[in-house]
């Protein structure tokens, strides 16, 4: 089963996220700080890992940099989950190394789709 | 929470505020999110920072406040930062389902009052540009914008190299070095940068170039509070900083604009932008 890892400090939001993921069939776990997240993250094997950009102790922009120093996490997607606005989100998360972004609020009936769509071999080797 | 009784004022006879000094920091941490959780720029703290921030910047608890309504529920949190005779209005929010009382007023005109009890003549605070609904508020409680401040972020990676810019002559400060260079420093700093909260926050090093000089902040994970002595040298400055740790992310408060081309250079974005505003008191 994928693993999502979602690294999100907002409870509401985390708990809308993993109830559609694991819906969907993912096996999911929430870290509510960085450091938490990137522990979770280092521990376990992730298909994909969701960020929150704002973060309670670490940003999540630093989050995902500690991340991609982490060579075995290369094939990973990270993306990037944010209420900022888009067109910054996007220069932001491209400039840390995500591999997308999601915008919240999410849309509920997409949500899981995205999250699938970036784990195929076609958007990873693109 | 203590029991101290709630203070009210005139025209707000359905609003209360008590110290934020009666609150832990777990608890104010929780209600600054809670009223930042729909901000075009959420930046959450866990108590860890939020008490960091206040060692940090010298945040008054005593004069800082937590608002109540009618039925005792927190509605808004409002801090005050003092130095000399100085207040810097910070941490101002209003939980989104208890808007559209005037909660806002109602903090900023307790926070005024608090900083005229502690004798302060000059208040500063900053904005977010884009909130127009705060930024109207302060001008109406008779702040005045006086200039704009950058947020800029850069992600690890090595500072490009040329042979315009060679920043191999670069020397580590010492602690006393530091120290001096900023009792010298003649820039206008935001709050944020003040020698008093870089001092507090610690973690400091600096860099020597050919008789001008950087310090920043520097902890495991991140670079942040960049200082020059010289702004004209400042991209040779800035690359020799990321040189020497290419590896940590770094995030920039207020920095203000003149120096955002140097910033931009060495591969910095802008992350947002605040609206710096004073007040006579």
């Amino acid at each position: 089963m994928n693993l999502i890892v979602i690294i999100e400090d907002n409870p509401d939001s985390a708990r809308l996220a993993s109830r559609i993921l694991q819906r969907a069939g993912f096996e999911v776990i929430v870290g509510d700080e960085g450091e938490l997240g990137m522990e979770i993250v280092l521990g376990s094997h992730p298909s994909l890992i969701l960020v929150d950009l704002g973060l309670p102790d670490i940003d999540g922009q630093t989050v995902v940099a500690m991340l991609r120093q982490h060579q075995h996490l290369d094939p990973v997607p990270i993306i990037a989950f944010t209420a900022w606005p888009e067109h910054t989100a996007h220069e932001m998360a491209a400039a840390y190394g995500c591999d997308g972004i999601i915008v919240k609020p999410i849309d509920t009936r997409r949500f899981a789709d995205q999250i699938k769509a970036f784990l195929t071999p076609d958007y990873r080797s693109s | 929470m203590s029991n101290a009784p709630p203070q009210t004022n005139a025209g707000h006879s359905d609003q209360a505020f008590v110290k934020a000094s009666q609150y832990t920091f777990e608890t104010l941490a929780q209600l600054y999110n809670q009223s930042r959780i729909d901000y075009i720029v959420p930046m959450p703290m866990n108590a860890r920072r939020m008490e960091e921030y206040i060692l940090y910047n010298d945040v008054a608890l005593d004069a800082s406040i937590v608002t109540l309504n009618g039925s005792g529920e927190e509605t808004g949190i409002g801090m005050l930062g003092l130095r000399d005779r100085r207040a810097w209005f910070t941490r101002l929010g209003v939980i989104p389902e208890r808007r559209g009382h005037k909660v806002g007023q109602f903090i900023t005109e307790n926070l005024i009052q608090q900083a005229r009890n502690n004798d302060a003549t000059h208040g500063q605070l900053e904005v977010i540009e884009g909130n127009e609904p705060a930024f109207n508020l302060f001008r109406k409680l008779g702040f005045e914008p006086t200039r704009k401040l950058l947020v800029i972020r850069r992600p690890p990676g090595k500072a490009k190299t040329s042979a315009l810019s060679d920043t191999t002559g670069a020397t580590l400060l010492t602690p006393d070095e530091i120290r001096a260079c900023l009792t010298a420093r003649t820039d206008q700093p935001s709050w944020l940068d003040e020698t008093a909260s870089l001092l507090h926050a610690g973690m400091l090093e600096g860099l020597c170039l050919g008789g001008d000089w950087v310090i920043y902040r520097k902890t495991t994970v991140q670079l942040s509070a960049f200082i020059f002595n010289a702004p004209e040298n400042a991209p040779l400055l800035i690359r020799a900083v990321h040189q020497r740790h290419p590896m940590l992310d770094t995030k920039i408060e207020n920095v203000e604009t003149h120096l955002w081309a140097a910033y931009q250079a060495a591969g910095y974005f802008e992350a947002f932008a605040r609206i710096e505003m004073h007040l006579s008191l």
